[in-house]
């Protein structure tokens, strides 16, 4: 048979994933790259998942490709915001991008070429691979009304948000995973973050934490991205290159279409047995809001990395919300009313 | 290429049971497969670099803070009598019963199953307590080896539990429902470990001796007191570590270290304090620290490597073999693990098992919440089986030199049975899982309506302004 | 021999300072943790550096812990072979078992843990969590640990070997399968 990639070498990678096998979306947007590889080139550029924990733990994988020790990873780049808060560009940033906005911005608005030499000084390359959508903004066991009950809130929060948060008085308490069912359960915090609903649903928060609030400001969208060892990506054939490129693509495509079909069904289980849903008011959000710029300026003025990207950012995230304000906002907002409005009358 | 995995289960034996320390045999055996698997192409060299990252990860991991905290308030209740006083109480209060010593260290393993979530701080903290005292009292010491390794590892299934929550991440169940569904084997387990050991007081009185009349030294008040004196402060002290958790005050992880820092309070509140015994304390919990943790460290390199030589895939081939049907699935699947777990921890199995089996389950029909929880069951007996079970490694770490490793192993035996038969229990019984677990408000997803405030219209319509 | 069991006194004496420090290492991360789930409770104060620096410390008391555990004999065995051999038999055992079961884990993982730590030193590498600590001081442990680990390990061959040749080493010397004292 006439074939793609027949004469082509035979590549066989190891990728580490931050995931666990279970949370079927996330990490399946990293097999969903395996298995288009391995497809469109007829199996001769192979690459095997590993779930968080099996070859390298979950938080562990940038090292690894660092390193050379697997050939890539699947991952969320945030996680790695303590070696530089830069990293945090490629996955999320508070009150940022949505998924539109963040893949504008990674496939055609310069991101990735920002980031590229960012990325070189840690020998790999990033793929953008997946994304979550908007995310939710956790549970929470009692309800935030004013800025000032943030003070003093218990809140297990990692990464740029909980420094944004730790500005207007939040405690954030990265205790461990295992722990986080029976001291949210018990309060000995008060509030834990996750994802959405249809990965919040399986940790069972909901059983101990009455109120689900939204929006997850500080995760307007969060890109997953794909890691290569640089050395591996260097020799790459051109084609395999392209290839995988394409399953990168793919995937984030995949990946959001399955959280945007789940998340609603996941959401009505959750109501449907006792979670309430609350909005973060206006006052809250604001005063988050000018915090998380204020940092952003601090960082910057501090970390050159940061600053080099932060401003281009800024200015493109400033070109997008115009531009979403006109027609897509305006489209969004009137349905999403009319809609509304109409269920209330029928009712 | 296919043999490599079961070699290296062959030359973990092999390199075992030549006597050098366990972590460092875990270890060479990984490193020998390693280098021969670098020769044979299976990895490039590079690939053993991720070895300081898994090292990394298990300093890391603040789930293991348990183990020296809960270590840590053993050796202190040990070391100032407390926990002597506890058990020599009970001890004359059901001194005439025989077995009387083993149902309170049942019983006590029990409580502190509902306290600890790791099988290495109960097993430690039992052995410290009880063993001396059931040696003095003529126990047999398979039996009394047995009860506390067996009561130690019930907190793997007595919730919280870092095993459980393990399974439950494995299999996308939510860490409530995988402790709720636990509640029921439990509670079974502890019931069938009381009619053994009642078993044993009638058939083999002379194993399980009632206290000698001379150590019946009391009776009517003096006894009472006595025994009050010997409880109060240790059931105070279960309290004080179950209290800050049901309080909010410390999660299950600090409330070890409650233990450790409220021992200390008792120990001062009885005039038994000094920083000498502290001290001592202190010593033990570093090294028993470091020996247990490089237990660890050695099966990470092992299991590397493992993963390496495809281990994972060697296994799946070997699950592709099981029969059909929910009841065939579920016998082979916990024979299969059972056999596992000679050879690796519950980490290994969680991990590289439970992913390959769970689909299988899900097709079949099977609740996963039930599934995990009688995985969970069954990997106790990983931690039991002779001669590899960590249980027995770490009692063997603190048992003084008389008593003999044999009947440390002899001993395990009859509850790996006991243990077996609750998997049974529980593969014909579902329902000792799914009782308890929390069945929802009854209200249909399907009819939810989601109500949030209407999106914000501009007033009028107000024309875009060009600037 | 002589200046083999001279660097043998040396070691043991090094690694019983070290473990000194484990011992304080374990008994601070006990305390830290109760204060600090007292503090958060009644202060509703905390901070990420607080839960870090418990398992920071705990990673020193296995580090810089293991190797005194060595010099004690406290690493556990499966002794169902050893228990029942004669000591010559067992010092063969552990001198073959340092040859080749410990040093080669012990140097390697020293090796390869150096630059995973020097990487986080120069880029002075954070926690990713509010608040938290510099990563450098808790990967510094893994080189270190490994390094004492090997040293031990020689001086512990070192003392079989000089026994095994009918010399009494006058550097202490645990060969009795002794497990901790309780
Ligand atoms: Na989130
Ligand atoms: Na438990």
């Amino acid at each position: 048979a006439p074939a793609l990639a027949q004469g082509m070498p035979e590549v066989r990678w190891r990728c580490a994933s931050s995931f666990p096998k279970s949370l079927d979306t996330i990490y399946g947007a990293g097999d969903h790259v395996a298995k288009r590889v391995a497809a469109l080139t007829e199996g001769r550029f192979q690459i095997r998942m590993f779930a968080a924990g099996e070859l390298v733990p979950g938080l562990a994988v940038a090292d690894a490709v660092q390193a050379g020790t697997v050939e890539c990873a699947h991952t969320a780049s945030y996680y790695f915001v303590g070696k530089d808060p830069t990293f945090a560009f490629d996955g999320a940033m508070p009150f940022g991008f949505n998924m539109r906005q963040m893949n504008a911005w990674l496939q055609a608005g310069g991101g990735r070429d920002l980031l590229r030499d960012f990325f070189a000084g840690y020998n790999l390359v990033s793929l953008p691979a997946g994304n979550t959508g908007a995310q939710m903004g956790g549970w929470f066991r009692k309800e935030v009304r004013t800025p000032d009950d943030l003070k003093g809130l218990k809140f297990r929060i990692g990464g740029f948000a909980g420094n944004v948060l730790q500005k207007l008085g939040v405690v954030p308490q990265q205790i461990a995973g295992g722990d986080i069912y029976p001291s949210l359960e018990k309060g000995t915090i008060d509030a834990a973050e996750w994802v959405g609903p249809y990965d919040d649903e399986k940790l069972g928060l909901n059983r101990v934490a009455p109120f689900y609030y939204y929006p997850g400001w500080w995760e307007g969208s969060l890109n997953l991205s794909f890691y290569v060892s640089k050395p591996q990506w260097d020799a790459l054939p051109p084609l395999y290159k392209e290839v995988l490129e394409s399953a990168c693509r793919d995937s984030t495509v995949e990946t959001m279409a399955k959280y945007d079909v789940q998340n609603p069904q996941a959401l009505r289980r959750m109501v449907a047995a006792g979670s309430q849903l609350r909005a973060f008011p206006r006052e809250v959000l604001q005063a988050c809001y000018r915090a998380a710029f204020e940092l952003y300026d601090e960082t910057a003025a501090r970390n050159p990395n940061f600053k080099r990207v932060y401003e281009p950012w800024k200015a493109f995230r400033e070109t997008q919300y115009q531009w979403f304000r006109v027609a897509e906002n305006t489209f969004d907002n009137f349905s999403y009313f009319m809609h509304a409005q109409e269920q209330q009358q029928r009712r | 290429m296919d043999v490599m995995a079961p070699l290296m289960f062959g030359g973990l034996i092999v390199f075992l049971i030549l006597g050098f320390p366990v972590a460092f045999s875990l270890s060479a055996v990984g490193l020998f497969f390693g280098f021969l698997s670098i020769e044979l192409g299976f990895f490039g060299p590079q690939y053993l670099g991720n070895l300081p990252l898994r090292v990394f990860g298990i300093l890391a991991n603040d789930l293991l803070l348990a183990i020296p905290f809960f270590t840590l308030m053993g050796a202190i209740l040990e070391r100032c009598g407390l926990a002597e006083d506890l058990l020599e109480g009970t001890g004359q209060l059901f001194g005439k019963v025989p077995g009387g010593l083993a149902y309170a260290v049942i019983l006590v393993g029990a409580v502190l199953g509902a306290i600890t979530g790791t099988v290495a701080a109960s097993v430690i903290a039992m052995g410290m307590i009880s063993l001396p005292i059931m040696m003095r009292y003529g126990y047999d010491m398979r039996i009394a080896t047995g009860v506390i390794a067996a009561s130690g590892t019930i907190t793997q299934v007595i919730p919280p539990s870092l095993v459980l929550i393990v399974l439950g991440d494995q299999l996308g169940k939510s860490v409530g429902d995988m402790y709720a569904g636990a509640i029921g084997p439990s509670i079974l387990q502890v019931l069938l470990f009381i009619a053994f050991i009642a078993a044993v007081s009638i058939f083999a009185p002379h194993k399980v001796p009632p206290l000698p009349d001379e150590a019946l030294t009391m009776r009517g008040w003096p006894l009472i007191w006595r025994v009050m004196k010997g409880m109060v402060p240790s059931v105070v002290l279960i309290f004080l570590v179950l209290g800050t958790i049901f309080l909010g005050l410390a999660t299950p992880t600090e409330a070890g270290a409650m233990g450790a820092v409220g021992a200390g309070v008792l120990a001062w509140m009885n005039g038994r304090f000094t920083w000498d015994l502290i001290w001592q304390a202190t010593q033990n919990t570093a090294r028993i620290t470091a020996m247990v943790i490089f237990i660890l460290i050695g099966a990470t390199v092992f299991s590397l490597v493992f993963q390496g030589v495809d281990g994972a895939i060697w296994i799946e081939h070997l699950l592709a073999k099981l029969p059909g049907g929910q009841v065939g699935f579920l016998i082979f699947s916990q024979v299969f693990i059972f056999f596992l777990a000679f050879f690796l921890d519950f980490f290994e199995i969680a991990f590289i098992i439970i992913p390959l089996l769970a689909p299988v389950a899900a097709k079949l029909g099977i609740d996963l919440v039930w599934f995990g929880v009688l995985v969970c069951v069954n990997m106790q007996t990983s931690f039991m089986h002779p001669p590899f079970g960590f249980a027995l490694f770490y009692l063997r770490g603190i048992a003084p030199p008389t008593v003999k490793s044999s009947d440390i192993y002899w001993g395990a035996v009859p509850w790996v049975g006991l243990q077996l038969i609750l998997v049974a229990i529980v593969i014909f019984w579902p329902e000792s899982v799914t009782y308890w677990i929390d069945k929802g408000t009854g209200v249909d997803p399907s009819t939810v309506k989601i109500e949030v405030p209407l999106p914000d219209l501009p007033e009028d319509d107000a024309p875009p302004v060009f600037r | 021999m002589g200046p083999l069991l001279a660097f043998s006194r040396g070691v043991d004496k090094l690694n019983a300072a070290v473990g000194y420090l484990a011992n304080w290492a374990v008994f601070l991360s006990c305390a830290i943790s109760a204060g600090n789930a007292f503090i958060r409770y009644g202060l509703s104060y905390s901070s990420n550096a607080w839960l870090e620096v418990q398992w920071y410390l705990f990673g020193a008391t296995v580090m810089l812990g293991a190797s005194y555990t060595l010099f004690k004999n406290e690493h556990v065995r499966v002794d169902i072979l050893y228990a029942s051999v004669s000591v010559r038999t067992r010092l063969w055992i552990d001198v073959l078992g340092f040859i080749f079961f410990l040093l080669p884990a012990t140097i390697l993982l020293a090796w390869m843990t150096w630059p995973f730590f020097l990487d986080s030193f120069i880029r002075n590498e954070g926690s990713p969590n509010a608040g938290g600590l510099l990563r450098w001081p808790v990967k510094i442990l893994m080189p270190i640990g490994f390094f004492l680990l090997t040293l031990q390990g020689l001086s512990e061959l070192i003392k079989r070997v000089a026994l095994l040749r009918g010399l009494q080493p006058d550097a202490e010397v645990v060969v009795e399968y002794h497990r901790p004292e309780q």
